[in-house]
């Protein structure tokens, strides 16, 4: 692998491990509030891809419900990346209140709520084939702007040549990096968050109102979520109703690699997934999908609780 | 002030409160004071609408408690520090005692917790550090500042000597006298060390297995001879 090579695959790694990094954290913030994983996290991932197709005013394909059906305006992408985050967000919430809320409500199992967001996972995926059909779905060259679709970083000689898209992804994604951590670093209600992630009894003893607390986180994580899938999205293709089940997967890799409840791990567990698969040879790219979860495999043996995991100590 | 009206809770099967009735005036200490599983705890955590009670009432300065959540509950006055301090032992002191006044926005918020500070010295030495690496003795000074962070009228003070060296339980019960007489703090206290209690409060209630057995001044209390052959020893 020639030098210029490499750094191409490095900035390849640091954008796809970056959006590991965003999309992880929606699981992260669900499980270290309520401690469980929700599985639809995958699905909300997909929707919000939907979205921002449908907020670009782009017509669906000749399957479903609604083909060939848009909006009667487009809105550009930068917009309709934030709406269809925003979509996403409220999506989650609607989860939270129709399905994990009412368990949580009547003292169910955290493994019912588990395998319901499993079922959450699996409607979503149909409901969008009901709606726009399966096929793939692009966006288009125009929703970078005027941007080049590549940016040369190293001399005419000898190009170093990295896509715009890998850029941006990386750009939005430290963006809303940035903005969580200082969400639940230095705001108000992200202290009431750690609160509340670590004691909720003691959270509403103090006037937290933890409902509307878990309400947000779910917001958050969706808000998440959709943004990863645009992003991912608008690397590749939006591939179909199933686009976020693998990576959904990818995800609760990284999770567990990064440590349960971590967000500092998250995006360390991102950020090593996603280099990791990218110096994975071209030849031998059919094992890229193996290496996160031998990556997992390798470091579960030595650290069990994952990178940045605490090992949960049990008070008596 | 306090009103709990025929309570009755129930943990899953287990009858923990059997139609009890507490009151509080404006300005007293009030002792519940029992063995443990006597329903002492139980008591306080139907105040704060951490557990539904079964049957009965709660009104509080005429409102139905039980109506509220736990966090309106807070708003409308009242502060409870638990069993067990539970002070969020990966957040800063500092971040706690903020988190004690969660429901407020007014402005007076960093000079309450600078008085918090001149209250409880060790707290501001320690201001920078994770709650959960203070002693047991530190950690009760920042449970009970945090809770006075809401600006209660009434405190629910849940075992504060619990664990504790006597030299430090003996200057937590100054500061829990001193909030009472010179802040004008509403409390009900509860312990399960009988005679402490009774020396710091106005009156007591004996909690036996969910139902108040005897209730009456901290003075007659301390001579009844029932109380004294079972709790003072």
């Amino acid at each position: 692998m020639n030098i210029a090579l490499f750094f191409q695959q490095i900035a390849n790694g640091l954008a796809i491990g970056s959006v590991y990094a965003i999309f992880a954290l929606g699981y992260t913030l669900i499980f270290s509030i309520l401690g469980i994983i929700n599985f639809a996290h995958g699905a909300v991932f997909t929707l919000g891809a939907y979205f921002t197709y449908t907020f670009m005013g782009l017509a669906f394909g000749f399957n479903g419900l609604l083909a060939q059906q848009k909006l009667p305006f487009g809105l550009p992408f930068p917009i309709a990346l934030v709406l269809g985050g925003l979509a996403a967000g409220a999506i989650g919430v609607l989860i939270e209140r129709a399905f994990f809320r009412p368990l949580r409500m009547r003292g169910g199992d955290s493994l019912l709520t588990l395998v319901s967001s499993l079922g959450i996972a699996v409607a979503i995926v149909n409901i969008i084939q009901y709606l726009v059909g399966a096929e793939a779905y692009a966006y288009p060259m125009s929703a970078l702007g005027g941007l080049p679709p590549s940016v040369n970083f190293g001399t005419p000689e000898s190009p170093l040549i990295v896509r715009t898209v890998q850029i941006v992804i990386f750009a939005v994604s430290m963006i809303i990096l940035a903005g969580l951590t200082y969400l639940i670093n230095a705001t108000r209600t992200g202290k009431a968050l750690r609160a509340v992630a670590e004691d909720a009894t003691t959270a509403s003893l103090l006037g937290i109102n933890t409902d509307r607390l878990i309400m947000f986180t779910f917001f958050l994580s969706g808000f998440v979520g959709g943004i990863a899938g645009t992003l991912v999205g608008l690397s590749v293709t939006v591939t179909g109703p199933y686009f976020g089940i693998a990576f959904g997967l990818k995800g609760l890799a990284v999770i567990v690699l990064g440590g349960l409840g971590s967000i500092p791990g998250a995006v360390i567990g991102g950020l090593v997934i996603g280099l990791a698969e990218a110096l994975v040879p071209s030849q031998s790219s059919a094992l890229k999908e193996a290496v996160a979860f031998a990556i997992l495999f390798v470091i579960l043996l030595v650290r069990p609780q994952g990178i940045m995991g605490r090992v949960q100590v049990q008070k008596v | 002030m306090l009103e709990i009206q025929h309570l009755t809770v129930n943990y899953g099967g287990i009858q923990a409160l059997q139609d009890i009735s507490v009151t509080v005036q404006s300005g007293e200490i009030v002792t519940l004071i029992g063995a443990n599983g006597a329903g002492k705890s139980t008591t306080l955590r139907s105040i704060s609408r951490i557990v539904s009670p079964r049957l009965g009432q709660i009104i509080y300065e005429g409102e139905n408690l039980l109506k509220k959540r736990p966090d309106e509950v807070v708003k409308m006055g009242i502060a409870h520090v638990p069993e067990g301090r539970r002070v969020l032992a990966r957040l800063t002191v500092e971040d706690n005692l903020l988190l004690g006044a969660y429901t407020r926005n007014d402005g007076a918020i960093q000079k309450d917790l600078h008085h918090q500070f001149e209250r409880f010295p060790r707290l501001a030495e320690r201001r920078k550090q994770q709650a959960g690496t203070l002693s047991g003795g530190e950690q009760q000074m920042l449970a009970m500042a945090r809770a006075l962070m809401s600006r209660p009228r009434l405190l629910l003070l849940d075992e504060p000597s619990l664990g504790l060296a006597p030299i430090i339980v003996k200057s937590i019960f100054q500061i829990i006298r001193d909030l009472n007489s010179n802040s004008g703090v509403t409390i009900l206290l509860v312990e399960q060390n009988a005679q402490l209690a009774l020396n710091t409060a106005t009156r007591g209630y004996v909690l036996e297995a969910g139902t108040v057995k005897i209730t009456g001044s901290s003075a007659d209390l301390l001579g009844d001879d029932r109380v004294k052959q079972a709790y003072l020893g």
